[in-house]
């Protein structure tokens, strides 16, 4: 190869070209890329499964705007795992191809949630009891130490010692954990997957 | 607009240097970045390239969210990126702390109580596209016409 050939291939215009500009495809995201969960549109229930699911503190709020419960997520807390799009009965949130995949395979979530007291460590303040969400729902009335009159309370206080009384009410909100000075009340949230069979 | 001011916002749209530190992440942002160096995004051919040297820096990319051991020195780092300079955090943990941020944590987030950042990128972790056009984006902002807007600086405060 001659100097004259080298020079004369590297003055071709598009070979410049090429060198000072960029090269590979833009910045675009593939179709199935799994971005933050964006709205579909249809009706939100407020059921919160979507908010009892997510892996991340502080990353999904359901939110009320106009009289329209629709979840809101955060970015900078959110991982985007995709379980509050999987977790969704309804479809409110999309995310990738998530939500076409999970029709194809028939994905359900079924929810359980239990609480488990601590007895050696309730000394019966009754703070959950009246933090909890649900109880204020049921019972309005409940006692600062929480005592109840009404036996269809998810928990009261009984003889000093908190006492569980329907678990099957329970929404898995975690509230009575935050509140309870001693660590000694725990909710367990358990989530199945269930795969429809072809 | 002078003729060397073009030249400079001409050369440093090439010519972006990066460092990378990283504040106590968990290598996941760590492994974009290189993903960006990778020839599948080539982060050199928009004229990025990587220095770990704050003082050639112009661009610090931070990651994870502020060990306590990261307090004073991220802040002192801060002052040797000659200028102009800009911060771009990477991931959510320099904005949230992310699955870090828990009860009895040793961590102390968000980065912006420390150093002034420029851009954050949200994701857990964010892909390298997002990082390089966040690294573009910010140091379009910041070093266009950089000279320029000092002195507009410096004359407004002498009114």
């Amino acid at each position: 190869m001659t100097l004259f050939s080298y020079i004369s291939e590297f003055l071709r215009p598009s070979w410049i070209k090429s060198f000072f500009t960029v090269k590979t495809p833009p910045l675009v995201s593939p179709p199935y890329f799994r971005d933050f969960p964006t709205l579909t549109g249809k009706e939100c229930t407020h059921c919160l499964n979507c908010k009892m699911i997510c892996p991340s503190p502080g990353a999904i709020d359901v939110i009320q705007t106009a009289g329209v419960w629709n979840p809101r997520i955060i970015q900078g807390h959110c991982v985007r795992c995709g379980y509050c799009v999987e977790a969704c009965p309804e479809g409110v949130l999309t995310s990738g191809d998530l939500l076409a995949r999970k029709k194809e395979q028939g994905l359900l979530f079924t929810h359980e949630y239990s609480i488990k007291i601590d007895t050696g460590k309730c000394m019966g303040c009754g703070n959950c009891t009246t933090a909890c969400p649900v109880n204020r729902e049921i019972d309005p009335q409940i006692g600062a130490g929480g005592t109840s009159f009404s036996d269809q309370v998810l928990i009261r206080v009984e003889h000093g010692k908190n006492t569980v009384l329907h678990n099957e009410l329970c929404k898995g909100c975690k509230t009575c954990m935050e509140t309870c000075p001693n660590g000694a009340i725990h909710v367990i949230r358990k989530v199945t997957a269930v795969q429809e069979a072809k | 607009m002078t003729v060397l001011q073009k030249l400079k916002n001409a050369v440093r749209k090439r010519s972006i240097h990066v460092c990378y530190v990283n504040t106590g992440s968990c290598n996941g942002c760590d492994i974009e970045i290189l993903a960006c160096l990778a020839p599948k995004y080539d982060i050199e051919q928009y004229g990025i390239y990587v220095h770990n040297n704050p003082r050639e820096a112009d661009v610090i990319l931070v990651t994870g969210g502020m060990s306590t051991q990261w307090l004073d020195k991220l802040p002192d780092l801060w002052d040797r990126v000659p200028e102009p300079k800009a911060v771009v955090t990477i991931g959510n943990c320099p904005i949230s702390g992310c699955v870090f941020n828990r009860p009895g944590k040793l961590i102390d987030p968000p980065v912006s109580k420390y150093i002034p950042v420029t851009a954050a990128v949200p994701g857990c972790p964010p892909r390298p596209s997002e990082i390089i056009s966040a690294i573009l984006g910010a140091a379009d902002i910041l070093f266009k016409d950089y000279e320029i807007h000092q002195k507009e600086k410096k004359g407004g405060s002498h009114k």
